[in-house]
């Protein structure tokens, strides 16, 4: 960390502009759907029109005779020529009964949306056509929904190899043995019996996720002598490369996947192995020709960006002085089908009820979760992972306790709040290092509560009912081994190359792809910072397989923790050697700490006079390596991988202040205004976006979108007319403040941030509905946020 | 079939099309202009394929390219001059008003005709023009401030 | 995603013209295409599937606002944002501009009709209410050249279903000034702001001498039986001085009287009550208008 003293530290922290935006401002981005390959054949896909039904018969003659249709495929084609998607790379390390299924439907759909066919034309339009010409007889099978009902005996089953609709279930609390985690309950229901406050809830959160604005693609090239190069939407390209080989069984040799340099937004939707791109890849063999296939909006709401849909039973205890004594939940989450690879749907829940006990020191915690199987498309991750629901539950919950206590929320929250990091929750998860009280006071000085609170009564007396609601959240800052081993059965660190070429550049590696986040200009800070350089003489490539470090992803906050901290570790690494051959150079006995990497130089502290440009000495170690000290050879280029000592978080308080229509049940969101603990920062504009992104997405999840099934399971919301999305008109103008704590884990002290954000937001806005609503007593358990429902409660409270 | 000239970006374009050529597919596959993009099926709410038809925003998945036979289309490539990035460009970069840039094309058309009629918007009236554009990334609060910024300049160098 | 295949697409430039390309196609076949913001739509879901498409837009005798006689004659190709920023109406024809001024967004209101958003007649669309609120005629031509006049009621029969034959135009739309002072307005709610209306409300209202409402008419959109008048809200109405009670008790009627029906946006309850908040919101600002007061 000394290092940083001798280093520039004028690209810590600051709001630089980014690398990518001269291309993307001008229309020169490169997205999947821009690459085109000579000779390119199109795909469209044939799904299932039915939620639950057997295949009798496919009929592809009409669509094969349609003039340009090169091919039509079903799951026939698969089956033989094509492994299981249910391979081992792709599974996770946790109990779960895994359903097999291939890349496209064979003898059932099991969601409106399953695909069944493609079909490969020389044009899209025409693809389009032929796709309609497809004939399948279908046998409607009885559809289950709920996941409640799914887990009920009699229910109609999803898999046949999966009986009783149960894709997973765990206990949380108490240890690994049924005896110990009875034991646990007992202990936990004795607390509650002696608690004098007791707040009890089932909270339901619909079903809804954060899609992004570019849809999925796959475009596959496939040659003789090189074997397959995918170009995929995916946010962890060495993972879908891994599985295409199994899927395939084709040797790694022959297989390169592709992130494009430019991806519209991922959110964890593209970071799941989908069976797409396993059609796509055999397409391309099959015909010997490049195929590619773009996701409409409709096929994606169809089946992907599902997630959240949970419900959580919650029971509270608390002493009358407003101490949180222990939390009982009961989860059951919707997953759909589970098929999708990496996450099976279930993983997201999981995590949901490890990350619940939030940030408020329990003596006890009963947690239990089942994940059942339904005719809905399989859950996928989505920002917030499988904690959206938990913590609107527990930040409800402590709202509730307040309420009965008398006292304010925000004062039970800190009371509550763990005041010495690091701490292992009652789920078992780790907090590595922060101070949430230094975070909390900060969010409070932006709120004169007791003028809040005599300026609410006076309103109330014009009929008026504004509210404040408050809510807080631990985040995953990276995904530790510890943790992504059981969880996704891949490693956590993060790696990076650096490249350094004779004039003074500086090539950036990394296996993970981005979708937005702004990589190649934060590791361009942190090299510029490291090496003393410009961000401009440093240049990141990402997501090539063929060219990039193994990286699991860019998921979970991975950045900002573990690649840049890898980037960080390799410059290091080069820094000793260039001071090592410096030293050599100007004959003086020296280590790498005594020189500074300033301003395009490198200077011996003790004599300043004593110093090379950067450029001269790489230039010097790369081109001119002779009379090197002993045992250096030429070349500057170093890979590091990065582990964190321990699994690491950051942490946000947000509070909002809301005016309640009691007339519509409209509410207007009058300021949104958070407290941040990001670390130390390296492009401050890049984390302020984060934030005011996550907020919104957060807000949309909660009060406008929603992903609806029929009673038949068709989906009824697949366009953006049916599954709105905020719009700018929709949602409020964000105050961001921070109180950050540098991470003793990272180099850089640098936190991951970004991932969980949105998961305080629907917390802190239905506190603040139900805050302005209590002269009413209207309580909020369940999302969406709507008016109309707000309307029927102030009527009904009214009544 | 129909022979058609459009002129894009001021270059006149002679090209024989089907008559269901969506106007976006005109742009980016005929023409290659790739900076234009589609994030919706049918129903035109995205506002990622914005683009300026005889200089007034539209959504270019909603027209056919027959029906633009005759008329001038700009597109997001169209907005420098050269290298002589529009004021809408140099102030989205300066505000971090993009992350991911794929609505951000769309957004740079409509806001560069919504300019042209409200040099001087509040910032309601700035979300309101924004409606016909959705964004996942930026919770649109750096959006707003770089149409804000770019007001300013505008007015700066007309003054 | 994409239309399905389009045998001939042609763009007359008379109105003539247009109607005698319908020859030879069977009813529906061929296929008028105005700003296109709703039927490309259709179009490109293929639920609808034209064989020609017949576009109107170098068709200038469609364009245009002119006046004859106070009357307002708004030509069936005029784009809304041409009517929100047409600062001549105003008082009774306001609700005009209030609608135009919000439909979907920009973009959509730069290509968007109000003669196309009428053919369409789209259940959750606000134009044809606000031409039904004001009292519009819709003007057609057949092809055979003759013309005919339709009222709004008559023309817009229920959703996606209007009076005109596939193988007419609408012309214009004529709104005639009524008799003494009047104002007009026109609201909506939808999930999202400017969304489609999940109810919309147009109120129209004159005075008489002594500041009472002489003639009032009220349109809903947004329920499931497209755009209607609310006649038990008219009533309620006329005689009245506008005042908020008078307002409220018009409007609880109006909700009472609505077949409202019930769906992910708003249940029967919740649309029942943004009848009577809209409307009182119109309503009161029919009235303010009308009297010639600053809002």
């Amino acid at each position: 960390m000394e290092n940083q003293l001798k280093e520039n530290t004028q690209w810590m922290g600051a709001r630089l502009e980014r690398k990518e935006d001269l291309r993307l401002v001008t229309g020169q981005g490169k997205y999947l759907a821009d690459i085109v390959l000579p000779g390119m054949l199109h795909a469209v896909f044939v799904r299932s029109e039915y939620a639950h039904a057997k295949i009798l018969g496919i009929d592809t003659s009409a669509a094969l005779e349609t003039p340009g249709v090169v091919a039509v495929l079903t799951g026939d084609d698969f089956k033989t020529d094509v492994k299981s998607m249910r391979q081992p790379v792709l599974l996770p390390n946790l109990p779960a009964v895994y359903p097999e299924y291939f890349a496209l439907a064979t003898d059932k759909v099991k969601y409106h949306g399953d695909p069944i066919a493609v079909v490969i034309a020389r044009d899209k339009y025409t693809a389009e056509d032929a796709a309609e010409l497809v004939i399948v007889d279908y046998e409607e099978l009885p559809v289950i929904l709920d996941a409640e009902a799914a887990l009920e005996p009699g229910a109609p089953q999803v898999h046949d190899d999966q009986p009783g609709n149960e894709m997973f279930a765990m206990t949380f609390t108490g240890g690994a043995t049924e005896e110990e985690q009875r034991q646990n309950e007992a202990e936990v229901e004795a607390i509650f019996k002696a608690a004098d406050v007791v707040v009890s809830n089932r909270f339901r959160v619909h079903r809804t996720g954060i899609t992004p604005m570019e849809p999925r693609g796959v475009l596959c090239e496939w040659t003789m002598a090189d074997g397959l190069t995918a170009w995929i939407t995916t946010q962890r390209p060495h993972i879908d490369r891994l599985a295409l080989i199994d899927i395939l069984d084709v040797p790694g040799e022959k297989v390169r996947v592709i992130a494009p340099r430019d991806q519209g937004g991922g959110f964890g939707v593209k970071a799941p192995f989908f069976r797409e791109n396993v059609v796509i890849a055999h397409a391309a063999r099959k015909l010997g020709k490049p195929v590619r296939w773009i996701e409409s909006r409709y096929e994606s709401l169809m089946s992907v960006g599902q997630e959240r849909d949970q419900v959580n039973t919650m029971d509270v205890a608390a002493t009358k002085d407003g101490k949180l004594l222990a939390v009982r939940n009961r989860g059951i989450a919707n997953n759909g089908t589970g098929q999708t690879g990496v996450y099976w749907g279930f993983v997201m829940p999981f995590l949901g009820q490890v990350e619940m006990p939030n940030v408020y020191t329990w003596e006890k915690g009963d947690v239990k979760l089942r994940v059942a199987s339904t005719n809905k498309a399989c859950l996928t991750p989505s920002r917030a992972f499988g904690h959206f629901p938990t913590r609107f539950a527990v930040e409800r919950s402590v709202d509730m306790v307040a309420r009965r206590c008398g006292l304010e929320p925000s004062d039970v929250r800190r009371k509550n709040m763990i005041p010495k990091l690091p701490y292992t929750t009652v789920t078992g998860e780790y907090y590595d290092s922060g101070d949430f009280l230094k975070v909390w006071d900060n969010l409070l000085t932006n709120i004169d509560l007791p003028a809040f609170r005599r300026e609410q009564a006076a309103l109330r007396e014009q009929g008026r009912y504004i509210g404040i609601g408050f809510a807080c959240g631990a985040e995953l800052s990276g995904v530790a081994s510890e943790l992504l081993v059981p969880m996704e059965n891949q490693p956590g660190y993060g790696a990076a190359t650096v490249r350094v070429d004779p004039r003074g550049k500086v090539m950036i590696y990394g296996g993970d792809a981005p979708g937005g986040q702004g990589h190649e200009t934060t590791v361009a800070q942190v090299v510029a910072s490291t090496f003393g350089i410009d961000p401009k003489d440093s240049i990141v490539t990402t997501g090539d397989t063929g060219a990039t470090p193994f990286g699991a992803g860019t998921i979970g906050a991975r950045a900002g923790s573990y690649f840049v901290s890898a980037v960080h570790k390799a410059c290091a690494d080069l820094k000793e050697k260039i001071t090592h051959v410096l030293s050599h150079d100007l004959d003086i006995r020296a280590t790498v700490e005594e020189f500074a990497f300033i301003n395009g130089e490198v200077i011996y502290l003790r004599d300043p006079s004593k110093k090379k440009t950067f450029r001269e000495i790489v230039e010097r170690i790369i081109m001119f390596p002779v009379n090197l000290p002993e045992g250096e050879v030429g070349g500057l280029e170093a890979t590091a991988f990065f582990e964190a000592a321990k699994p690491m978080i950051c942490f946000n308080g947000d509070f909002c202040i809301v005016e309640v229509d009691i007339n519509t049940g409209e509410f207007k969101i009058k300021r949104w205004v958070t407290s941040e603990d990001v670390g130390n920062v390296i492009n401050q504009n890049i984390v302020d976006g984060q934030m005011h992104g996550a907020i919104v997405q957060g807000l949309s999840n909660a009060v406008y979108e929603e992903f609806i099934y029929n009673e038949q399971g068709q989906q009824m919301t697949a366009d953006f007319e049916n599954y709105k999305l905020a719009t700018a008109a929709d949602v409020p103008d964000i105050e961001l403040t921070y109180a950050s704590t540098p991470c003793v884990h990272t180099p850089l002290g640098t936190r991951g941030i970004g991932e969980g954000r949105p998961s305080s937001v629907p917390g802190a806005l239905s506190n603040a509905i139900c805050d302005a609503l209590a002269p009413f007593g209207v309580e909020i358990t369940e999302l969406p946020l709507r008016p109309s429902s707000l309307w029927a409660k102030i009527k009904a409270a009214r009544a | 079939m129909q022979t058609v000239t459009i002129t894009v970006n001021g270059e006149a374009f002679k090209e024989a099309v089907p008559e269901r050529l969506l106007l976006v597919d005109f742009l980016r596959e005929r023409l290659a202009l790739t900076g234009t993009h589609v994030s919706c099926t049918y129903e035109g709410v995205c506002g990622a394929c914005t683009v300026h038809l005889d200089g007034d925003a539209v959504k270019s998945c909603l027209i056919l390219a027959v029906q633009a036979d005759g008329h001038e289309v700009t597109t997001v490539e169209g907005l420098a001059k050269g290298e002589e990035l529009s004021a809408l460009q140099k102030a989205f970069r300066e505000e971090h008003g993009l992350q991911c840039g794929f609505c951000t094309p769309g957004i740079l058309m409509n806001m560069t005709d919504f300019l042209k009629h409200n040099p001087n918007p509040t910032d309601d009236e700035i979300r309101m023009g924004l409606i016909g554009n959705l964004c996942r990334c930026t919770g649109y609060v750096h959006i707003v401030r770089a149409v804000r910024t770019a007001a300013k300049m505008l007015a700066a160098s007309a003054a | 995603m994409f239309p399905a295949n389009i045998e001939q697409y042609v763009r007359p430039q008379s109105v003539a013209e247009a109607l005698a390309a319908c020859a030879g196609y069977d009813a529906g076949e061929a296929m008028f295409i105005a700003g296109g913001q709703s039927l490309m739509q259709a179009m490109k879901s293929r639920m609808t599937r034209p064989r020609c498409l017949i576009d109107l837009q170098a068709i200038s005798e469609l364009k245009g606002i002119c006046t004859d006689e106070g009357a307002f004659h708004i030509g069936a190709m005029t784009r809304y944002v041409s009517i929100a920023n047409d600062e001549r109406l105003t008082g009774y024809f306001a609700a005009l501009r209030d609608a135009a001024h919000h439909v979907g967004d920009r973009q959509v209101r730069n290509r968007g009709t109000i003669g196309g958003s009428c053919c369409w007649n789209y259940v959750a669309s606000c134009m044809p209410a606000v031409v039904m609120g004001l009292g519009g005629e819709m003007k057609l031509q057949a092809a055979d050249g003759s013309q005919r006049s339709v009222t709004a009621e008559d023309f817009l029969i229920a959703p996606l279903e209007t009076a005109r034959a596939d193988d007419e135009i609408l012309l214009a739309i004529r709104i005639p000034q009524p008799a003494g002072r009047g104002g007009s307005a026109y609201k909506k709610w939808g999930l999202v702001k400017d969304a489609l209306p999940v109810v919309g409300v147009c109120v129209a209202v004159t005075l008489d001498s002594n500041d009472r409402c002489a003639t009032a008419r009220v349109a809903l959109a947004g329920l499931s039986a497209g755009a209607h008048r609310a006649t038990a809200a008219e009533q309620a109405l006329v005689g009245t001085a506008g005042d908020a009670a008078a307002i409220a008790k018009a409007f609880d009627a109006a909700a009472n009287a609505a077949d409202a029906q019930g769906d992910k946006w708003a249940d029967v309850a919740y649309r029942q009550n943004l009848i009577r908040t809209l409307g009182q919101a119109v309503a009161t600002s029919a009235f303010a208008r009308a009297a010639g007061h600053r809002e």
